[in-house]
């Protein structure tokens, strides 16, 4: 691919994108994995996304959120570039339709012990986690992402993702909530729980 | 799990325990469910349970291994500055 010169000619510059912005490459590249749901696109996305940043780093104010610049660098490249070309996946119901403690309520009372609920969860695979967060609409699924994986806050999400602080705090909850079933489904199908 | 009278301070914590998990209530009210959850082992129950929930998206969404390829294209973005 043809990659016109970028902006840092400044060697302290590279030295400092080298030094803040690499090391931040397995996280980015989980988040571009979960975003677009295959390697490939991920890792188009991850180089895009490290191009964009190379060449804006000079305008980066150091001292200022990193982390969040990146995000909303690897946000907006997967909209505008990947997102038309994927499809949605499709969940049957609104997650305004699952009961607040869904998968609680689910797990709970299958033990006669305390806390057999959290238990359960262990013995999901990565693999079956990874789907059920995948399976989430996108509008849910990067407000969870972005708070549970990498541990923004909702200001922060509110940010990157170029959204009212109240929008992200309902759909982080409701995306929360699809989760939860999500998961249910999963554990169902692979048989780790009986149902 | 024991059944229990569920009072308005229970109400309170089970509505706002995820905010409260993700840091993102005001240091009265956490202090409140703080307290709160330390004497009532059904919301701290439901309260474990949110947050383990937290940590198994946290812990298993990681990707252990960045594919090389995309290491040496990372790299060559720098180089051909």
């Amino acid at each position: 691919m043809a990659q016109p010169a970028a902006e840092p000619d400044d060697p302290r510059l590279r030295e400092r994108f080298e030094r803040d912005v690499l090391p931040l490459l397995p996280s980015l590249y989980g988040a571009a994995m979960r975003m677009t749901r295959n390697r490939s696109d991920a890792e188009d996305l991850i180089q895009e996304t490290y191009l964009r940043a190379y060449r804006g780093f000079g305008g980066f104010q150091e001292g200022t959120n990193l982390k969040a610049w990146l995000y909303r660098i690897l946000t907006n490249s997967y909209i505008n570039t990947y997102r038309k070309k994927q499809r949605e996946p499709q969940i049957v119901d609104g997650p305004e339709d699952i009961d607040e403690w869904y998968l609680y309520d689910r797990l709970g009372g299958r033990s006669v012990e305390d806390s057999a609920e959290t238990a359960v969860l262990d013995t999901i695979p990565d693999q079956a986690v990874k789907e059920a967060v995948e399976s989430l609409p996108e509008r849910f699924r990067l407000p969870v992402l972005l708070a549970d994986v990498e541990g923004f806050s909702y200001k922060e999400i509110a940010e990157i993702m170029d959204t009212p602080i109240g929008t992200v705090m309902s759909r982080l909850h409701r995306g929360r909530k699809a989760l939860e079933k999500a998961l249910w489904e999963t554990a169902k199908e692979r048989g780790f729980v009986d149902a | 799990m024991r059944e229990r009278e569920c009072g308005p301070d229970c109400t309170e914590t089970l509505l706002e325990v995820e905010a409260y998990l993700d840091g993102e209530v005001d240091p009265e009210l956490a202090a409140r469910i703080t307290d709160h959850l330390s004497g009532c082992s059904p919301c701290l129950d439901r309260a474990e349970f949110r947050k383990h929930l937290k940590e198994l998206v946290a812990t298993r969404c990681i990707e252990k291994d960045v594919p090389e390829a995309l290491r040496d294209r990372i790299r060559a973005i720098i180089a051909d500055a």
